[in-house]
This record gives structure tokens, C-alpha cells and sequence, in this order.
């Protein structure tokens, strides 16, 4: 799979500059030319009547190719958090340096044109997806709403069906279910839509929020693999928020741990068995 | 043995769900049911409480200390469910009515199974609460009030509070996240502990599997694929969809599946 997609998007933008260097291992410290596509900086949000933040001191980098984990239990923040990133929450305090400009201020008109380069996976692929639409047509819209002006670098626009057949083949499913509605697929094929549906108008960050959570343990493993090479593959960054850690630990090569809406911990992957752990780290991979 | 099925399928007007399936539930001890979604175990689990959907028939046997359960009159069966077998489900919002406290829902619970004293009924449900660790004060809060760890807490709570022979726990951590799971799972672990009754537990979280269960059946398409102990199916699964299962879930250590140290390791 890996090599068609990438034989496809050589073959379809020769003039885009592919640079295999700041994917080779992006969570080397030293490398000086690693490319930061997300920065965080003091994001924090609380609620209207709420006693405290929902998030408070959030700082963080992505960069351009990595998957950084979060980890945390239900209530924590992260999908505050993730829903401040894309700016369908209001930020109270803090930048989000996306591809170096700030969005955590644009709004409406303003912030339109940042809207591709940013896209999620909700947890709950039934509720992502309009019931009353095709596959096919959930596939497209993004494109029509988001992508008409964008380069693509790896999918080609020539016709909508051409488009979508390119999006399903991506995430490994038959071209004959764009014509199908949500409820004839199953939960692990639904969320293989909407995982086409944020990467087709190739986002420079993919929220991932709980992308597995709702599927069982045969479909999860199955779509961790199919987002493992669709990074490779296609060059996608991911913030992969999960409070599974061994999904994440899987997935990742940097990992941050939030507690109670603050970052409490921060390492690289292969660190995570290290002694200098925050004890809360350490509980969670006890639990485990 | 406490809960021997034999032979038994689950059919619809159109085709077999559950096909010739036996299981046994020794007794106090932890087993689990392991299969994806759609395998058919929840109907397993549910036609041992004669709980299935009124579309569904069950045939063979399902012998609870030795008599058939699939034969027993309804009545028998509300009387049995509570007190001799219980269930705790996946969904914890369904389990709980949403305009009644929780203090409402023990109290039910004791009516219906004959406690007549409304004083008892109040003390044991503070008691129930308490050896879940909630606060008694919870008996007053509605169930939207509670978070959802805290409601699988106070499901547990009034499940063991007649004191059954079997649990029968379907799917129970599933809605849950992974430290409300370990919370509940180290609860589950400490009340068998203290009760000695046995568990059915229903799952595909192989964490749970690998941490508290004694035995272990996996299932495949309505039908029991491999049975055995623990560690014999975790490192040497002899059935190739429950090698699938195994490696598909992550994990986080380099140790064997069940946990057990590799022979010549450090």
C-alpha cells in the first residue's frame, strides 16, 4: 500500500519537493533542520462557570512528520485541547503557531484559509459521518469546502469520482463503497472514511482523538497500521491523543502526558521505561 | 462446576447467531469469554439469565448447579437473577434508571428480592456503596451526577449486594478509560477475593485477560474456537484467529503475552 500511494503522488506533482530527510527520524533532538510544523504555546481554556481550566499551560511542538502521543485519562483535557487546536473551541490565553502563522486569535474569514491544514478523527466514526450522505459525497466535500486552491502533493483532482476512488484505495477500502451510506459499513470501515476524509485534502497536522476507542481489537490494530503508513507514505504529521499508552506508545516517537488539564510529563518513545518518569506516568504503565 | 453450558445455539428466524457452543465456570474462579464484536458472546451471556431479545431462541442446556436454566419459568428466573446470578453490563447509563437516585435503585434492588425492612435496606446499601468506595452520600445523587467510572462502581456494588454465586460481567470496562478500567478491574479482583464467587468475563481487552482471568475461551463467528489456561493460550495460542486476536492488541512490555518471564531471561 505504502508504495502505491507514494508511486502516485511521485508520478502526479514531480514539481513538488519531497524532502525524505526530515522524515528519516524526526525524533532525533540533535537534528538541527527538523521542521516544526505545529507550535503551542500557553494555551489555556476554562470553561464558562466552570472552578478550573480545562487546559492551563499547554506548550508543546510537532514536527513535520512525527507522531506525538498524548496520553491522559477521561477529563484531563485532551480533547479540549484538540478541539482548541482546530478552533472549534474558543482559546482564552496562548498562540497556535500553524506553519508558522498564529491561529489561536483568526476567526471567521480570516481563519478560512487555514481551516485545510489543520483536520481531525473523532473518536465516534458513526457521528462523524452525515447518515444521510454517500461515502462518497462525505469524501468530497472537504475538497469542494477546503481544497479547491490547495497544491495537493499526493492525490490528484480530475473528476470527483477519480478523487474519491484515489481516497478509498488510500485507506484500503473497495471503490464500490462510495456509493454506500454510513450504516451499511461497519465501525472499523466508517472510521477508514473519515480517516480519508481528513487526509484527502493533505492537512500539514491530523488530529487524531481516540481514532480507535469505538472499534474492537481487531479493526484497532488494523487502523493504527493503516495510519502508520499513511504517515510514511504521504508525509502526514500526527497528534495522536489517546489514554490507551500502549496504542500510543506504539505509534509514537514523542510522547507528552497530561494530568488534570497541565502537561506533566514530556519524552521520547523510547524513553518511557526510564527512571526519571513523573509518578503518574509510571502509574499509568503499571496499569498496563 | 458452577455454570455448565452444554450444546447450546442461539437462533433467529433466519439463521444460527450462536452454533453448539460449550462452557464451563468452575467454581470462584475468573474466566473469560474473549471475541470481537459481533461473535455472538453477549447472547451467550445473556441467554444464561434467559435475557435474550424475544426473537431469539436458545436450545440445549445451561445447568446452574445442576439444573437446566433454559427450562425455568420466568418468575423462578427474576427471582434467580439478583440473587443467585448477576450481571453487570457495558453500557453503565442503561443500567441505571435516569429519574431515580441511587439510593432508589439499591433500595428496589432489596424490595423486589424480599427485604421488607426499610431500615436494613438503607444501611446495607450505605454499606454496598462504601465497599466500592464511594461515598455514601451518593445515594442522593441522580445518576448523571456521577462520572462514569463511578457508575460501573455502583452497578458492581449492587450486584454483589445479594451476595451471587455467579458474576457475569459483559463487556464491563469497555466504555470505560484505561485507569477508570484498572480501577474497576482491581474492585471486580478484590470483591471475588472476599465473596469467592465466580466470574464470566466478557471482553476483548487482553490486559484484563492476562492480569486476573484463570481460564480463558475465545470465540469466533457464534462458535468456541480454543479453551484452556491462561498462559497455555496466551503464549502458545494453537488456534490461528487467537493468535490474530493476541497480536493485535499492543502491548506495552517485551515480556511473554501472559506476563510470564521468558525461561533464561533475567
Amino acid at each position: 500500500m505504502r508504495s502505491t500511494v507514494n508511486d502516485r503522488g511521485d508520478r502526479s506533482s514531480p514539481s513538488v519537493p519531497f524532502d525524505p530527510v526530515s522524515l528519516l527520524n524526526p525524533s532525533t533532538n540533535s537534528s538541527s533542520d527538523r521542521q516544526v510544523v505545529l507550535h503551542v504555546e500557553q494555551l489555556a481554556r476554562t470553561y464558562a462557570g466552570a472552578e478550573h481550566p480545562a487546559i492551563n499551560d499547554i506548550s508543546f511542538t510537532l514536527n513535520r512528520g512525527e507522531c506525538l502521543g498524548l496520553v491522559g485519562e477521561s477529563g484531563c483535557g485532551k480533547s479540549t485541547l484538540a478541539r482548541c487546536l482546530l478552533r472549534i473551541e474558543d482559546v482564552d490565553h496562548g498562540s497556535i503557531q500553524l506553519d508558522g502563522q498564529d491561529i489561536a486569535r483568526l476567526d471567521g474569514r480570516r481563519l478560512r484559509p487555514h481551516r485545510r491544514k489543520i483536520q481531525i478523527v473523532f473518536q465516534n466514526p458513526s457521528a462523524a459521518l452525515n447518515p444521510k450522505l454517500t461515502i462518497g459525497a462525505s469524501l468530497i466535500d472537504p475538497y469542494e469546502q477546503l481544497g479547491r486552491d490547495a497544491k495537493l502533493a499526493h492525490f490528484t483532482y480530475t473528476s470527483k469520482e477519480a478523487y474519491i476512488r484515489q481516497l478509498l484505495e488510500a485507506v484500503e477500502l473497495p471503490s464500490e463503497l462510495a456509493n454506500r451510506y454510513p450504516h451499511e459499513l461497519s465501525g472499523g470501515q466508517r472510521q477508514r472514511v473519515t480517516i480519508a476524509r481528513a487526509i484527502g485534502i493533505e492537512p500539514d497536522v491530523v488530529v487524531l482523538d481516540e481514532p480507535t476507542a469505538s472499534l474492537d481489537v481487531i479493526s484497532q490494530g488494523a487502523v493504527l497500521q493503516l495510519l502508520t503508513d499513511l504517515r510514511t507514505s504521504l508525509g502526514l504529521s500526527y497528534l495522536f491523543i489517546s489514554h490507551d499508552l500502549a496504542a500510543v506508545h506504539r505509534m509514537s516517537q514523542r510522547i507528552i502526558v497530561m494530568q488534570s488539564g497541565k502537561i506533566v510529563d514530556r519524552f521520547d518513545a523510547d524513553a518511557l521505561f526510564a527512571e526519571e518518569r513523573h509518578p503518574y506516568t509510571k502509574e499509568l504503565i503499571s496499569i498496563f | 462446576m458452577i455454570l455448565s453450558i452444554e450444546d447450546l445455539s442461539i437462533l433467529s428466524q433466519e439463521r444460527t447467531i450462536v452454533d453448539s457452543v460449550s462452557l464451563a465456570v468452575r467454581e470462584g474462579e475468573f474466566m473469560a469469554l474473549v471475541g470481537q464484536s459481533g461473535s455472538g458472546k453477549s447472547l451467550l451471556s445473556q441467554a444464561i439469565g434467559q435475557l435474550l431479545p424475544p426473537n431469539l431462541r436458545a436450545s440445549g442446556r445451561v445447568l446452574f448447579e445442576g439444573s437446566n436454566l433454559l427450562e425455568r419459568k420466568p418468575k423462578e428466573m427474576r427471582a434467580l437473577r439478583g440473587r443467585d446470578i448477576s450481571y453487570i453490563f457495558q453500557d453503565y447509563q442503561g443500567a441505571f434508571t435516569p429519574f431515580r437516585s441511587i439510593g432508589g435503585h439499591f433500595d428496589e434492588y432489596q424490595k423486589v428480592h424480599g427485604e421488607k425492612s426499610a431500615a436494613i435496606r438503607k444501611k446495607r446499601a450505605a454499606e454496598a456503596l462504601e465497599s466500592v468506595g464511594l461515598s455514601p452520600e451518593l445515594l442522593r445523587r441522580y445518576p448523571f451526577q456521577l462520572s462514569g467510572g463511578q457508575l460501573q462502581r455502583a452497578s458492581i456494588a449492587t450486584s454483589l449486594m445479594l451476595s451471587p454465586r455467579l458474576l457475569i460481567a459483559d463487556e464491563a470496562t469497555t466504555a470505560l478509560d484505561s485507569m477508570s478500567a484498572h480501577r474497576v478491574m482491581e474492585l471486580l479482583a478484590r470483591k471475588q477475593a472476599e465473596t469467592g464467587c465466580a466470574i464470566l468475563f466478557i471482553t476483548h481487552d487482553w490486559r484484563h485477560v492476562r492480569r486476573y482471568a484463570n481460564r480463558l475461551s475465545v470465540m469466533k463467528e457464534g462458535r468456541i474456537v480454543e479453551s484452556g489456561g491462561k498462559h497455555r493460550i496466551l503464549d502458545h495460542p494453537q488456534h490461528e484467529y487467537t493468535r490474530q486476536l493476541i497480536e493485535a492488541a499492543p502491548v506495552l512490555s517485551n515480556e511473554l503475552k501472559s506476563g510470564l518471564k521468558e525461561v533464561g531471561a533475567e
